[in-house]
């Protein structure tokens, strides 16, 4: 199983990792707790935890004999910037846009 | 968390004349790329851009006319996909146009990028949950 080459997009593409982001957005819960939710076995989850993990999406503390997860800037800084880059996008082409007819008005 | 785009461009044109280089195929692509565009609710059309190898999104974006009021609103969906495909997004483009003085003020919003929107909706939880598990661990 690949986990590190997937982009944040790849990562959230899946509805139970999106289930999971969703559950950790609430409060910070063990592996345990977060497997009680999906009708899966154990160590799918532990891919998914991965997955999550190898992104930046979530970190994992060890809490006694319990492993925490809790959610992690990092990988939704990676979804930020598809959102900065359709605004760069937009202000580039509009900003030719604005140039061709003022070019246009001169003439 | 910002999760739409909004954008004001400012015109000395009219909006009928700005109207044309949003919806005249052949003035698109001057400014935006090629396009198969044609102004009736429920065209389907796509816009082609050559991708660069290292770029992220795919070099075709899948559109259809959702709303169009002559020289006042153009609204069309904008559905792509990475490059390598396993991605898509799903997302709106509106256009408005004001009249201003003898201009037009351009008014631009791209969002409603579903799949995206749940999580961006909730990535504001995620500072405050973390304070808390920070709290929690120090007791």
């Amino acid at each position: 199983m690949r986990t590190q080459s997937l982009d944040a997009f790849q990562i959230i593409a899946d509805p139970s990792r999106r289930q999971m982001l969703m559950m950790l957005s609430k409060d910070s819960m063990t592996i345990n707790s977060i497997a009680e939710n999906f009708d899966m076995s154990r160590p799918a989850v532990s891919k998914h935890i991965k997955i999550l993990y190898n992104g930046g999406f979530i970190t994992i503390k060890d809490i006694g004999r319990e492993r925490h997860c809790l959610l992690k800037q990092d990988g939704f800084n990676e979804l930020q910037g598809f959102i900065d880059y359709f605004d760069k996008f937009w202000t580039n082409k509009l900003s030719k846009l604005q140039s061709i007819l003022n070019n246009k008005s001169k003439q | 968390m910002q999760k739409e785009i909004k954008q004001t461009w400012q015109f000395r044109q009219s909006p009928e004349e700005v109207w044309e280089y949003l919806t005249n195929p052949e003035l698109i692509e001057l400014w935006l790329m090629k396009t198969n565009f044609k102004p009736i609710k429920g065209h389907k059309f796509q816009f082609t851009f050559t991708a660069k190898p290292e770029a992220k999104y795919h070099g075709v974006v899948d559109c259809e006319v959702l709303e169009i009021t002559p020289f006042s609103k153009l609204s069309y969906s904008w559905n792509g996909s990475t490059l390598d495909k396993s991605r898509n997004y799903n997302s709106v483009v509106e256009w408005t146009l004001l009249p201003k003085g003898n201009g037009t003020e351009l008014q631009l919003s791209h969002d409603g990028f579903t799949v995206l929107e749940d999580i961006l909706t909730h990535s504001n939880g995620w500072n405050s949950c973390l304070t808390k598990m920070e709290n929690l661990i120090n007791q």
